[in-house]
């Protein structure tokens, strides 16, 4: 993630506008008015614990399940309209091992308002919902003046999660058949369990790099987010749950799911991109269980390429495999996830034409050629415990494991000099090491866990800590980015606030 | 091209169902002309099961359930009169725009269903036998009445008075525990007398009892 560097931008009237809604609902909240709900809890009147189990957003219980499942239609039509603001803090173990601290873990030891999100969510139709998400971040960039030095954070606006859908049920005592049609832009967000990809998250995690080591890795389809999907889905008898779709460009007519991206950073497909999701489920007492599996294909023009050049186009082949158990009887809420996400990354030409093995071995010699593809297998499980929906804690653990690659290297040794390629680029080569995020050895892996506690005071509001502990990190345990730089270095402690109206 | 034609295509589905609601389908609580079994159906079947046996304990069994009890709890939560913190988080909104009809409608359809016999039934068989003496004949030292005198000999209810057998012992438990402890459901204060002086073990052993009668 590049914060660093950015022009400077006028903030725009509709961040404006977020920031006073925003600021409104801190007021509401330090006022202590009870009465406040989501959008959701509004339409159905009921609690969020009712679909969020232990009332942890975003894991659902099996009700909440069905109430997406079915359209977001349950209940009856509200002003659709809730938001949500964190508050944040991180503390990263060591930030002595860098060549500018300012740059490399901004805003550490600093709390933050860090993001906020608006939402356009629920029933508009007896067959029609909405969840959309667009999402304020208050870190976006940073400004840069003449001679380099950083200024002021300015906040950006965007699109965020959005899953529009259709959807009817077919139910009678002998059959439950629930079909629907999803318009969505990202992968697995129109997935109802917790181990999808595109939900296997905490609380919104900030985006200064104090923030970057925060959480770990999660499994994640390669197109990531921002594009433009239609799914069809099914639901037969609680089950076996099955959904189909297709993904291209967030543009033209669909070009909102991607609003307030430039369009150097929106992700641009090609081709057809086809994703699948199987699933099984079973209820029984106060358990229910999910065994899934999930797919997708995405063809990605490199970032920032010409689209109209296939040799700019690279592939992502996506393998999952899901899991989850949930316990749910109050005043306990037990939940079990682990998921497992293959990523084969099929470079593109131009991306292998044009690299230049530029590091050497540490004996000397230059690394080899790249290689056009990389495989990578990311792992992570999570146990969590609520207790009266109101105290909490989970541990998770995270490994990333894949292939060596000199493509993935940014960090290495020079042989001429004999040493480490340094920071900078006194003999103005173009050949630098990265310092943090560097890599040395070309392989990713990462490994870890996470571990967390949380209060949710009432319903709308949840403040937790948080300790990401590395014991992997790009590639290695010790000196990863080849400065000295040791995996738990980058051990983070983390605090938020988390409220939504 | 491509995102034209799934932006187009919603439109199409927007457009063709907007206007066309299906009353038989309808997820709606505030529509007053959706029958009581359509919502059954669409709505209550999620925690209650279809035919009115829930899976998880969380949520009590509504099959064979007597239609005024049925009734008067859904007027109950309809005007916040009952309070326990497992009923109104669930059904105060499900319930805040039903109308009578609906009710009507609700309890005549969970009273015509069958009772399954509990697939995980809990408590064990020593349990379930101090539950049955104690539903028979009460606690006599402590002046507790039998539960069979309002709830009838085989746990059938009558009129207010509640089906209990077959029920959840997870849900009778925390039940008997909010009529003993609070006044959080006014409607059944003559449940706070007679649960007074129960003790946790006495509890347990009458829902375990009591779940475990077999479907009738």
């Amino acid at each position: 993630m590049d914060f660093v560097g950015a022009k400077v931008r006028r903030t725009s009237l509709h961040d404006h506008v977020l920031r006073v809604v925003l600021c409104l609902l801190g007021f509401a909240l330090a006022a202590g008015n009870a009465y406040a709900l989501p959008a959701f809890a509004r339409q159905t009147g009921q609690n969020c614990a009712s679909c969020h189990a232990g009332g942890q957003f975003p894991e659902l219980t099996p009700y909440g399940r069905i109430f997406k499942m079915t359209g977001y239609t349950i209940g009856e039509r509200m002003v659709p309209l809730s938001v949500m603001g964190v508050l944040s803090y991180a503390k990263v173990r060591d930030t002595t091992k860098t060549d500018d601290p300012t740059v490399d873990f901004q805003k550490n030891n600093s709390l933050m308002f860090a993001t906020g999100s608006a939402f356009l969510a629920g029933k508009v139709t007896n067959n029609i919902g909405a969840f959309v998400q667009v999402t304020y971040n208050n870190y976006n960039s940073q400004s840069v003046g003449p001679n380099g030095e950083l200024g002021r954070f300015q906040g950006h606006t965007q699109a965020d999660n959005m899953d529009i859908r259709y959807a009817d049920r077919f139910i009678d005592a002998n059959r439950d058949l629930i079909v629907g049609l999803s318009v969505n832009n990202n992968p697995s967000v129109s997935d109802p369990w917790n181990s999808a990809a595109a939900w296997m998250q905490y609380t919104p995690n900030a985006s200064p790099t104090s923030h970057q080591f925060v959480d770990g890795s999660f499994p994640g389809f390669g197109s990531g987010g921002n594009i433009a999907g239609a799914t069809a889905y099914a639901y037969l008898n609680k089950s076996v749950y099955a959904e189909l779709g297709l993904y291209g460009t967030a543009n033209r007519a669909m070009s909102f799911m991607s609003a307030g991206i430039a369009d150097v950073n929106r992700t641009k497909l090609g081709g057809t991109n086809p994703y699948w999701r199987l699933a099984y489920t079973r209820e029984w007492g106060p358990h229910n269980i999910m065994l899934g599996t999930s797919g997708m294909v995405a063809h990605v023009f490199d970032a920032g390429s010409d689209t109209s050049d296939l040799n700019n186009r690279g592939r992502f082949k996506n393998f999952g495999l899901d899991s989850q158990y949930q316990y749910l009887l109050d005043p306990h809420a037990v939940t079990a996830q682990a998921a497992f996400m293959r990523q084969v990354t099929n470079y593109s030409q131009n991306t292998l034409n044009n690299f230049v093995p530029t590091y050497f071995q540490a004996d000397g010699t230059l690394v080899g050629p790249a290689n056009p593809s990389d495989t990578t297998n990311t792992f992570r499980a999570k146990l969590s415990y609520v207790y009266q929906a109101k105290y909490g804690g989970s541990v998770a653990f995270f490994n990333v494991r894949g292939t060596s690659n000199p493509l993935n290297q940014n960090s290495g040794f020079d042989a001429a000099v004999g040493g480490l390629v340094t920071t900078n680029d006194p003999n103005g080569t173009g050949i630098t090491s990265t310092r943090v995020n560097g890599n040395l050895s070309g392989n990713p892996a990462t490994r870890g866990f996470n571990y967390e506690g949380f209060w949710t005071p009432v319903q709308y509001v949840r403040v937790g800590v948080q300790y990401t502990a590395y014991n992997k990190f790009n590639g290695a345990s010790d000196n990863y980015d080849g400065f000295g730089r040791n995996a738990k270095d980058n051990n983070t402690l983390r605090f938020y606030i988390w409220a939504a109206y | 091209m491509k995102s034209n034609m799934i932006a187009a295509f919603f439109a199409v589905v927007l457009v063709a169902t907007a206007g066309c609601t299906n009353i038989e389908r309808s997820r709606n609580l505030a529509d007053p002309t959706v029958p009581g079994r359509v919502l059954a159906m669409q709505v209550c079947s999620n925690c209650h099961g279809v035919d009115g046996n829930s899976v998880s304990p969380n949520f009590p069994n509504l099959a064979a359930q007597s239609e005024p009890y049925f009734i008067e709890q859904l007027n109950s939560f309809r005007k916040h009169s009952r309070l326990d913190p497992a009923g109104f988080e669930y059904m105060w909104g499900l319930s805040r725009h039903l109308t009578d009809e609906q009710i009507k409608d609700l309890a005549a359809y969970y009273a015509g269903q069958k009772v399954q016999s509990p697939a995980y039934p809990t408590g064990k068989l020593g349990q379930r036998e101090a539950g049955k003496v104690l539903y028979a004949g009460g606690v006599p030292e402590k002046n507790i009445l039998a539960c069979a005198t309002c709830h009838g000999p085989d746990g059938m209810g009558m009129q207010q008075f509640p089906r209990i057998a077959g029920q959840h012992a997870d849900y009778l438990v925390k039940q008997l525990i909010v009529f003993q402890r609070t006044d959080e459901r006014p409607e059944g204060a003559i449940m706070k007398v007679v649960a007074h002086d129960l003790t946790r073990d006495n509890i347990e052993s009458v829902a375990s009892y009591l779940e475990s009668l077999p479907a009738r």
